[in-house]
């Protein structure tokens, strides 16, 4: 007898309120997934975002270590520039030292120099001094002689 | 009255000076006579015993002999010890390097600095008056030996009236015309008017340079150099002596100023910073004396009391010198 009913569309009363029951149950899950499928997607969104965030932060962070490393590599490049500057420094100084050593050398060996040569004009003058005596003296000499020499026949 | 020293009795103080009796730069025995009165009046009364010595350089053969006109000048003081030496001029003419120079000074300054008996000798010209501050310095005894004591010269204006000089005269600010200032280490202006050593100091030194004789011009400095070189202190004895008018240098300078090689006193630029080692000769030491006035002594001519012509290696530099006094 049920079949019949059934063909006809017909259900009973009983089990009407069943199937509305399942229905409304149904349609309370479906409900409940939709919230739950929004939830899902706002979550979605929530952790979609976080993870540009994260990324963005990911990036900034490889960002900044590239340039903390390009920092270390430059830091070290000065590092190295400044020993080569400290060598060349201290190279510089021993130098520094060196120099002066040889202009005090310099300077005492021209002030022997210029002693020298101020003795050598002394001399030179005491010899042309002498000369030009001895030279006088000479003449004076012959002049004599050729005072009492004159009107002699040649 | 005029006494040859008594080598026994050791003055404090021997004053030279030199000079000869050819009028130089006017008046000359007058500027002479005078300094020498003031000068004996002042350090006798300061009770400071001295003689003075002085040496006729070169005298001229057709005038009388300053040391005799000098002896007539003080044969009433009798309280004066002086000496002179009178110089046989054929030394000038031996030591000549430089023809134009007439009078070798510092060589005729070195036959009284050899023949000096006092403590403490100074070296002068004829026509120096001593200030009040030298004399107080003099009396109290204090100088030291191996000190060089030089003073700073002022020179009175040339007008004024000294036929009879005193000490307002002479301190009168108003009568200064220049004061010849002396500066450290080596206080060589004008030093031939005052240069104060003891004795034995000077004979180490051997005196004033021979060697070069070129030039007679800045001897007198070039002594300041060979002292220092030698490790004697110079010092300035904080007293003045006084000069009347700025004397004949400065009154000639200027005509040889375009012809300094033809000028009496030879080339000024010769190198008076290096030193001149006088043999053991110096001051004429072996020349033969001779008695011949009152008090005077005549060094006669003799080769032998002349050195070589040139004798180079006694030149040498004041670093050199210093080196051998160290």
């Amino acid at each position: 007898m049920k079949r019949p009913f059934r063909i006809l569309g017909l259900v009973r009363g009983r089990s009407y309120d069943a199937l509305a029951e399942q229905q409304k149950k149904a349609e309370a899950r479906a409900g409940q997934l939709i919230r739950h499928l929004e939830e899902a997607k706002a979550n979605s969104r929530l952790w979609k975002m976080k993870a540009e965030e994260a990324s963005g932060a990911l990036k900034k962070a490889q960002d900044a270590a590239e340039s903390a490393q390009r920092q270390r590599r430059q830091a070290e490049k000065l590092s190295a520039e400044a020993e080569k500057q400290r060598q060349v420094a201290q190279n510089r100084s021993a130098d520094f030292a060196l120099l002066q050593r040889r202009l005090a050398e310099s300077e005492h060996e021209l002030s022997v120099a210029r002693e020298q040569l101020m003795a050598i004009e002394v001399k030179l003058d005491i010899l042309e001094g002498a000369a030009n005596v001895l030279d006088g003296r000479t003449r004076d000499v012959i002049a004599r002689r050729s005072g009492t020499e004159s009107g002699t026949a040649v | 009255m005029m006494t040859a020293g008594d080598a026994s009795t050791r003055p404090y103080l021997t004053i030279i000076a030199t000079g000869r009796n050819d009028d130089f730069g006017g008046d000359f025995n007058g500027r002479f006579f005078r300094a020498l009165h003031f000068n004996h009046q002042q350090l006798s009364a300061a009770g400071i015993a001295h003689e003075f010595v002085f040496v006729e350089w070169r005298p001229i053969d057709t005038r009388p002999l300053l040391a005799s006109l000098l002896a007539d000048e003080f044969a009433a003081v009798t309280s004066l010890s002086l000496r002179c030496y009178v110089v046989d001029p054929a030394y000038h003419d031996a030591l000549s390097l430089n023809p134009r120079l007439q009078f070798q000074e510092f060589i005729a300054k070195n036959v009284g600095l050899r023949r000096a008996r006092g403590e403490f000798v100074l070296t002068t010209n004829t026509d120096i008056y001593l200030s009040r501050r030298v004399i107080a310095r003099l009396q109290e005894r204090t100088l030291a030996p191996g000190v060089l004591y030089r003073a700073a010269r002022h020179d009175l204006k040339p007008e004024r009236d000294v036929s009879a000089v005193d000490w307002d005269l002479l301190e009168d600010e108003r009568n200064c015309e220049v004061v010849n200032g002396i500066q450290p280490p080596l206080f060589t202006n004008a030093s031939g008017d005052f240069l104060l050593l003891d004795r034995q100091s000077s004979h180490r030194l051997r005196g004033f340079n021979e060697i070069y004789r070129v030039a007679k011009i800045h001897i007198d400095g070039n002594f300041c150099v060979k002292a220092y070189a030698s490790g004697i202190r110079i010092v300035d004895i904080g007293a003045p002596v006084y000069h009347v008018g700025r004397g004949t240098l400065h009154a000639q300078i200027g005509m040889y100023r375009a012809r300094s090689h033809e000028a009496p006193w030879g080339d000024m630029r010769w190198k008076s910073d290096m030193i001149y080692e006088n043999s053991d000769a110096w001051g004429l030491g072996l020349a033969r004396e001779r008695a011949i006035d009152r008090g005077t002594t005549f060094l006669a001519f003799d080769w032998h009391a002349v050195g070589p012509m040139v004798d180079l290696g006694r030149v040498m530099s004041s670093r050199k010198r210093q080196e051998r006094a160290s």
